[in-house]
């Protein structure tokens, strides 16, 4: 027999290994597993997947899996002849709504920040214009110190003089 | 082929006659297959309460479909290429919203176990567990056909022809798609054989 992995038919060792081949295949891949090691190694391997396999069972079946389907069945029944026409789209309408209500929100919500930016921005402004008085009038009251400075500090410097 | 396939296929006749107005044929139909759709299904989104719903999809699919129903495949290629569709539908729409996060939740829908009648130690539940989360950690990681392609071989024991038309895939391109999807499991996986 020609090496399944030489022949490019390696599949034939899954084959095996499930059980699948007749038993005249079987005989003869068993044969050529005693003489070649790489094979022998994956049909090892792949039987003891397919072995470990089997402990996954899957979950027993709900007790009222046929009720909650006989009523969609029945439900099905008395449809409208409006709602079996449209009944295909709505996966497709749904699927669609979905991004198209997020982009509506997201730009709701950018129009919101940006309105409300727009309205916190005057008082900034404004906190400037006050900074800005604040330091002329600052300036003037500096000004006004040194109009008033030399009389008083003439008094000061020659109180005797009077 | 439709005639040739009405013939064999008992279940393709069951749903012909479902085509006919037959209720309880649809029944017979749900309790041969119900388990199967929906441990398939469970295996491939591993979430027990969204396979039933899938499940359900694919029976009402199945039921809404009877007017137009012609056998031109197997009625179980029909049925699984249904589930594996809404199946993959439904993970490419988790993947997009969540990410792969559920998979490492902590959570898992482990199987209600026949534990009462084996009488476990406490050790040898916690091993099963964690094989068990294993396994389901390795097929999570397999690309979507490959999944599909090896729950449909191991687990529906399904031949190559016919995972091949639910897929819609060459038989060759099955046999290569199970090839790599078990290098990639016996690489995970191999050492649970000296668990």
């Amino acid at each position: 027999m020609i090496c399944p992995m030489e022949s490019h038919n390696p599949e034939m060792l899954v084959a095996y290994a499930a059980g699948e081949l007749d038993v005249e295949a079987a005989s003869a891949l068993e044969r050529h597993l005693a003489e070649c090691p790489a094979c022998a190694s994956l049909a090892t391997e792949q039987a003891t997947v397919w072995k470990a396999l089997d402990a996954w069972e899957a979950p027993p079946v709900s007790p009222d899996f046929d009720r909650r389907l006989y009523r969609r069945i029945a439900n099905e029944v008395h449809l409208s002849w409006w709602e079996r026409i449209v009944r295909p789209f709505r996966p497709v309408a749904l699927r669609q709504l979905i991004p198209v209500t997020a982009t509506a929100g997201l730009l709701l919500m950018a129009g919101l920040v940006l309105r409300h930016q727009g309205m916190v921005a005057p008082p900034q402004a404004r906190a400037e214009t006050v900074h800005a008085e604040q330091v002329e009038s600052t300036l003037d009251d500096l000004e006004l110190l040194r109009q008033f400075a030399p009389a008083s500090s003439a008094e000061s410097v020659h109180p005797n003089a009077m | 082929m439709g005639v040739v396939a009405a013939a064999l296929d008992y279940d393709a006749e069951l749903m012909l006659r479902v085509k006919d107005g037959d209720g309880a044929s649809f029944g017979l139909l749900l309790e041969k297959h119900r388990a199967a759709v929906i441990h398939f299904v469970y295996r491939l989104v591993q979430e027990q309460p969204v396979a039933e719903e899938l499940a359900q999809e694919v029976f009402l699919r199945v039921y809404r479909s009877r007017s137009s129903y012609e056998p031109t495949a197997k009625f179980t290629t029909w049925l699984f290429r249904i589930a594996t569709h809404l199946a993959l539908n439904w993970l490419r729409d988790e993947r997009h919203e969540r990410g792969q996060e559920r998979l490492d939740d902590g959570s898992p829908d482990l199987p209600a176990r026949q534990v009462l009648d084996r009488r476990p130690s406490v050790e040898q539940e916690l091993l099963y567990e964690v094989k068990v989360q294993e396994i389901r950690q390795a097929i999570a990681t397999l690309p979507e056909k490959q999944r599909a392609a090896v729950l449909m071989h191991k687990y529906e024991e399904m031949e190559y022809t016919q995972i091949a038309k639910v897929l819609g895939c060459s038989e060759s391109a099955v046999k290569s798609l199970l090839f790599r999807a078990y290098t990639t499991l016996r690489a995970r996986l191999a050492h649970l054989g000296r668990i």
